[in-house]
């Protein structure tokens, strides 16, 4: 897959980089406007992840000349910027998501792999790993055929384990990610520890080939 | 007591003390006024009545025989005339004609006939009725005056005092209105008196100080939340990514998560913050009819696990269809954070019951004691590290925004929080 990212502060490109360089993404870097522009109309990604404020110019006129050009790569908007009317904006001149920064790795793979299933062609958004088939359209993660029966939380934790697979999660992250970032995390933690401890035991007991293992006193990382 | 009212009863009261002392020292000269005419008229009568016995042959004798209505005269011996010294009486005497006893002023003298040589007792007398009817009428009359002066002075004092105090009383009420959360200059009211001309461009100056400041800051902390967004986001990526090289050195690992984790609380009070500075910037403009059933109801199904973890039993009551005004997603902000609030502080066990009317939204929880401060920041009773103890000082300011009131109170073991629309 290939990827364009749009960021002015170098430290937070590099970091990036080579994070998703880490998950087999080619990267391709823009790092002012007018390079973002020749990049974004001239070829094609499978996703853009979009900084607002460029040097230069705004990243709303890269989506708006985008648009124009009828160019349509998967836009992940990246902001420092947490207003409604900038995500309303976004998503309206033709962006797939919006995050705001500061945010988790992981979080925006699993926005980009989400992006990028929403726009697979076939409609179907599975993902098989061994014997564990995950369904992100029915919302349901199937072991060897038979149905595990997940509660949201629960299937909301395994699809963002499974998009992060072998990869340490830091329970910050994945707390933020079942909650969304409106949320205190008071007295979250454990609770995300008792969902976690139910989906470990609904998939041994299925004898998944995938194990969430916990990281004493990080976060947890899904195995196969 | 309002100044206005302070200083007209003052002035009213005072002067109508002096005119009082001047109305009764007035009347009391106009009485002395009047007996003193009446005495005078006894006496000329008697000087007359003397004169005329002088001339006139059988002319006192006419008189003690025929007895006239205002005198009386009785001959007396030389001794007895020695002995009366002329003066007035005041008294009563029998008026046939009326059937009554009547007051009358009497000069009472004696003297001695130069036609007849004899001594006489003489008593002049004038009925005192009319001047005491005068008398009378003049009270009236100068208590009515006393009474229209009073109320005249109560008038104009009110008008006058009234008027000049007007720009205070404006300048008075605009500051009432004042706030600072809009930042916006109150109007200052017209006025040529000097000292509220003085008092107009001190408030003024004051305002625009208070305002500036006010506005520096709140740009301040705006910017430098804004601003610290980015360095946490570099922090937390590099951090990120070095937690997967050390993932092999559980220490460093540890070590790792553990910086992490502050950093991830350091960005959730900077969003907390950034949050609060702009609902009280209003930078929330986008409003909209909420169905308040409806969202308790999508809120409870985000909560559903949360609850089912912590053994609480959620009951909701939905009345009526409540519709509010407000930005979509202060609304779920606001009613999020309050029933988030119930359930996380809560017993274990415990239960949490909302309740939605068509003008109030009421969640209460049980707990043990009565929490203080609920709504300032940073208050966090429950010494949750993990907690920004920022969540009820943001529903605070919602209700703010919107003219809500948000009241607290703790009674039969539950925390009950209402929200008034």
């Amino acid at each position: 897959m290939k990827i364009l990212i749009i960021e002015d502060e170098l430290a937070l490109m590099q970091a990036m980089e080579e994070f998703l360089v880490g998950e087999r993404y080619v990267v391709e870097k823009a790092t002012n406007f007018l390079t973002a522009m020749d990049k974004a109309l001239m070829y094609d990604y499978d996703c853009i992840l979009l900084d607002i404020n460029l040097p230069g110019g705004s990243g709303f006129r890269v989506l708006e000349e985008m648009k124009k050009e009828g160019k349509s790569g998967n836009i992940i908007i990246i902001s420092a910027r947490n207003s409604l009317e900038d995500k309303i904006l976004g998503l309206d001149s033709g962006a797939d998501d919006y995050l705001t920064k500061p945010f988790h790795l992981s979080e925006l793979h699993a926005r980009i792999k989400a992006v990028w299933r929403r726009k697979q062609m076939d409609g179907k958004q599975n993902l098989q790993m061994g014997n564990v088939l995950v369904d992100f359209v029915e919302r349901t993660v199937c072991v060897d055929g038979e149905s595990l029966n997940l509660n949201r939380k629960e299937f909301d934790l395994f699809s963002f384990f499974a998009t992060n697979i072998n990869r340490l999660l830091s329970k910050e992250a994945v707390a933020e990610h079942v909650w969304g970032d409106h949320m205190d995390m008071a007295d979250n933690f454990d609770f995300v520890y008792s969902q976690v401890k139910n989906l470990r035991k609904k998939l041994k007991d299925h004898h998944a080939d995938t194990v969430v293992e916990n990281v004493y006193g990080i976060g947890y990382k899904l195995t196969i | 007591m309002r100044l206005v009212n302070h200083l007209i009863v003052r002035i009213t009261l005072i002067f109508s003390v002096i005119m009082l002392l001047w109305t009764v020292v007035y009347l009391l000269l106009q009485m002395r006024e009047i007996h003193v005419g009446n005495d005078e008229g006894l006496i000329n009568l008697k000087q007359e009545f003397i004169a005329r016995s002088n001339r006139i042959d059988g002319f006192v004798e006419t008189m003690e025989k025929q007895s006239p209505l205002n005198l009386a005269v009785r001959e007396i011996t030389q001794q007895e005339a020695e002995g009366i010294l002329e003066h007035f009486v005041t008294t009563t005497i029998w008026f046939a004609t009326e059937e009554e006893r009547e007051e009358v002023r009497m000069l009472v003298s004696a003297f001695r006939c130069e036609r007849n040589e004899k001594f006489y007792r003489l008593e002049f007398f004038t009925s005192t009725v009319e001047t005491d009817d005068l008398t009378k009428n003049m009270l009236y009359l100068v208590c009515g005056l006393w009474l229209m002066l009073t109320l005249s002075i109560l008038a104009v004092s009110r008008t006058v005092i009234t008027r000049a105090n007007k720009a205070f009383y404006e300048l008075l009420g605009e500051l009432d209105k004042f706030h600072l959360d809009n930042s916006k200059m109150i109007a200052l009211p017209q006025t040529r008196i000097r000292e509220y001309v003085q008092l107009n461009q001190s408030v003024k100056e004051l305002l625009e100080r208070v305002i500036r400041s006010f506005t520096d800051q709140k740009i301040f902390l705006e910017n430098s939340s804004h601003e610290m967004q980015t360095p946490v986001a570099v922090a937390i990526a590099k951090l990120e990514l070095l937690l997967e090289k050390q993932q092999d050195q559980p220490e460093n690992a540890a070590e790792i998560a553990s910086i992490l984790a502050i950093l991830n609380r350091l960005k959730r009070l900077n969003t907390r913050l950034l949050l609060l500075s702009k609902i009280k910037n209003n930078q929330f403009p986008d409003v909209r009819e909420i169905d308040l059933g409806k969202l308790v109801d999508e809120i409870l199904v985000d909560f559903r696990e949360l609850a089912e973890y912590k053994k609480i039993a959620v009951t909701c009551e939905i009345d009526e269809a409540s519709v509010c005004r407000m930005n979509e997603d202060l609304a779920y902000i606001l009613l999020s954070n309050l029933i988030k609030n119930a359930i996380t502080h809560n017993e274990e066990e415990g239960s949490v019951a909302i309740h939605v009317t068509r003008d109030h939204f009421s969640v209460a929880n049980t707990g043990t004691e009565a929490a203080t401060q609920v709504f300032d920041r940073y208050r966090n009773d429950s010494h949750n590290r993990e907690s920004s103890g920022l969540g009820l000082s943001i529903a605070k300011s919602i209700c703010d925004l919107y003219g809500f009131s948000i009241g607290y109170s703790f009674e039969g073991g539950m925390h009950r929080f209402v929200i008034s629309f």
